[in-house]
């Protein structure tokens, strides 16, 4: 039998019942739709995370305290909430004699109540110098940055973030040279942080306290090491060579031989996007996975009706066994309908998840446009969309095409 | 054509053998008109079953054409039946939602004639049932002797050598019943063997010889003589 000839013999059979194929087809519709969508979203939310680490500066790397092991990915132990005590001033004064480095800037973090006059909210602080300020990309849109000065000094001064201005302050009262309040500690306000939102790392830098780090570390925390140190690489070279010369400088200072027992880890940005990299496209490809459940109940139903279909249609094999189809005539017409049914499926399934991606980002950028939402529509998904529903079609339909090439014609015949 | 030995068929259910034919012998020529008759369960229809192919025996020997059915694997079976077999039922087994051309086209989807060649051939063969105005209507709204009709025009498109015809007038009215035989009986006289079942004598006796089966053996094998321009009406 020609192919032509099977797939219009086929055609003529769904649209014969076209109510039926179309619910039929709905499982498979719901499934890939779902598919499509969960994968687009994994995808953006993915873009979104690592735009935000490149928006950090590709020459930034940050050390963090306590070894990673051997692992390239594995979490230090700081991560895991152990307090580690390994980075201090001695070790930044040693990194900026490095002349591979521009900057090297030490940070402590906590969190406290931030308090002006009736108003009170809890908030994450940052203590760092002010080098902070050009290193991460942050502007000061009102007021000033605190100064090298301040930080020498321990001047109680802070930079703090736009929303908690807002909250604070309200839309009318001007924070700069106001006095807030952290653990009952005073600090001039002395500017305001141009961009609120969630930042790099999914810092929420609207709501951020900044204070010189000699402050934080006595009067606020009572520590003497730091939370991590930010370093800016020298332009001039590598990002690999100034990682292997951070760590043979802090090797030496902590006087570490062997490099497996480093306590501390370095991370560049190519480090955290791979390692991002990989979360997030775990990430999807379980949502993916859960969608996924929907195809194959989709898939039973289609499974189901042509079973239906070869049952109701026996006389019409028996007919066409008789007059010189073969086996394999009925089991490629049978086959041809499953699979029209789901890859027909699939495609509508597609544009339903396309549309349905379209308004999410839509709503997403027209209700919370702080978030530079990514709209993506991976192709992957089309051909994944694609490539499961046909094979969907084989595998679900191959069963009841069997079933119908294998009937007997005279019992066929005989079918009531 | 047709050369039947000692032809044996039995049906195995859980523990009972049924014979349904207990060696049936004899030959079919080119361009005869053969009955068969029987009364119910006596195994003409299976018979016939193995004659079209559409069964393998489970005893003796049945060469069609030279060959026998032994020989031929069951995509040789389906495309002899394709192609040198045409079969008329009882109950027509026409697919009620196509038109009567899609109907007839359906066994030639399964032969080697080319798609551009088939419409002529269509063609031909509803003119030969006196169909012509019939031909793009569904086939579920013809009356009983128009499908009927329409069955023996699918039957011939492929031009085959024998026609199978399992009981064509047990679902008809006299008038249709007679209308159809008088359609097989000018097929015969244009030189195609036509091979008959029907437990209805009037039917049976268009044909030139009658065989008559009980308890799946042939209780007599004769030929009929000129009767056959003398039938009024069937049934």
């Amino acid at each position: 039998m020609l192919f032509r000839d099977a797939f219009k013999t086929s055609t003529r059979s769904l649209t014969y019942g076209k109510m039926r194929s179309i619910l039929t087809m709905l499982g498979i519709v719901i499934g890939i739709a779902s598919v499509i969508i969960l994968m687009s979203i994994g995808q953006s939310a993915q873009d979104l995370i690592l735009s935000q680490v490149k928006s950090i500066g590709s020459n930034l790397i940050i050390i963090v305290p306590g070894g990673s092991g051997n692992g390239r990915f594995s979490a230090p132990a700081s991560s895991q909430g152990i307090v580690i005590t390994s980075l201090i001033q001695r070790d930044v004064d040693a990194l900026k004699r490095e002349p591979s480095i521009q900057s090297a800037v030490p940070e402590v973090r906590g969190q406290a109540d931030a308090v002006y006059e009736n108003n009170n909210v809890t908030v994450s602080y940052e203590g760092s110098t002010a080098e902070l300020f050009p290193v991460r990309n942050f502007t000061v849109g009102q007021g000033y940055p605190f100064t090298k000065g301040d930080v020498n000094s321990a001047n109680h001064v802070a930079v703090i973030g736009l929303d908690l201005a807002k909250t604070l302050f309200g839309s009318f009262v001007d924070p700069v040279n106001k006095t807030i309040r952290l653990k009952n500690i005073s600090f001039r306000v002395v500017g305001v942080l141009a961009k609120g939102g969630t930042g790099a790392f999914g810092v929420d830098q609207g709501n951020i306290v900044i204070v010189p780090i000699t402050i934080a570390q006595t009067q606020l925390l009572g520590i003497s090491y730091f939370s991590d140190i930010t370093i800016q690489a020298n332009a001039l070279y590598d990002v690999s060579f100034v990682k292997s010369r951070i760590g043979f400088t802090l090797e030496q200072n902590h006087s570490i031989v062997d490099s497996n027992k480093d306590d501390f880890t370095i991370r560049t940005q190519e480090d955290i996007l791979s390692l991002l990299g990989n979360i997030t496209s775990i990430l999807t490809l379980f949502l993916a996975a859960i969608a996924s459940i929907s195809l194959v109940v989709g898939g039973i139903g289609i499974m189901n009706i042509m079973l239906v279909s070869v049952t109701e249609r026996t006389r019409e094999i028996g007919l066409r066994k008789a007059v010189g189809a073969t086996d394999g005539d009925i089991l490629q017409q049978f086959l041809i309908e499953s699979i029209l049914l789901t890859f027909v499926g699939g495609i509508i399934g597609i544009a339903i998840g396309a549309g349905i991606v379209g308004l999410v980002y839509f709503i997403l950028s027209t209700f919370f446009s702080s978030i530079s939402w990514v709209f993506a529509f991976p192709i992957s998904a089309v051909i994944l969309g694609l490539a499961v529903s046909g094979i969907a079609g084989i595998v679900f339909g191959i069963y009841p095409a069997r079933k119908a090439g294998k009937k007997n014609p005279i019992d066929a015949l005989r079918y009531e | 054509m047709i050369e039947v030995k000692d032809l044996k068929k039995e049906y195995i259910e859980e523990e009972t053998t049924t014979q349904a034919l207990q060696g049936v012998t004899f030959l079919i020529d080119k361009g005869e008109f053969v009955s068969i008759m029987g009364p119910s369960g006596s195994g003409k229809s299976t018979l016939l079953h193995i004659l079209s192919f559409l069964d393998r025996p489970t005893g003796g020997s049945y060469k069609f054409q030279g060959k026998s059915i032994d020989e031929m694997t069951d995509k040789e079976l389906a495309r002899v039946r394709n192609k040198d077999m045409g079969f008329v039922f009882q109950s027509f087994n026409l697919l009620s939602r196509l038109t009567v051309y899609d109907n007839i086209e359906i066994p030639l989807l399964y032969s080697d004639i080319l798609p551009n060649k088939r419409e002529a051939l269509i063609e031909e063969a509803v003119r030969s049932v006196g169909l012509e105005e019939k031909l793009y209507t569904e086939a579920g709204k013809l009356s009983g002797g128009q499908k009927q009709r329409v069955a023996i025009a699918r039957a011939l498109v492929t031009d085959p050598n024998v026609i199978f015809a399992d009981e064509p007038t047990g679902n008809l009215d006299s008038g249709s019943g007679l209308q159809v035989m008088e359609i097989l009986e000018s097929l015969n006289n244009k030189g195609r063997t036509v091979i008959l079942v029907t437990h209805e004598t009037e039917t049976a006796e268009f044909a030139n010889r009658i065989i008559k089966i009980k308890d799946g053996m042939i209780e007599s094998d004769k030929a009929i003589i000129a009767n056959r321009h003398h039938h009024g009406n069937l049934k």
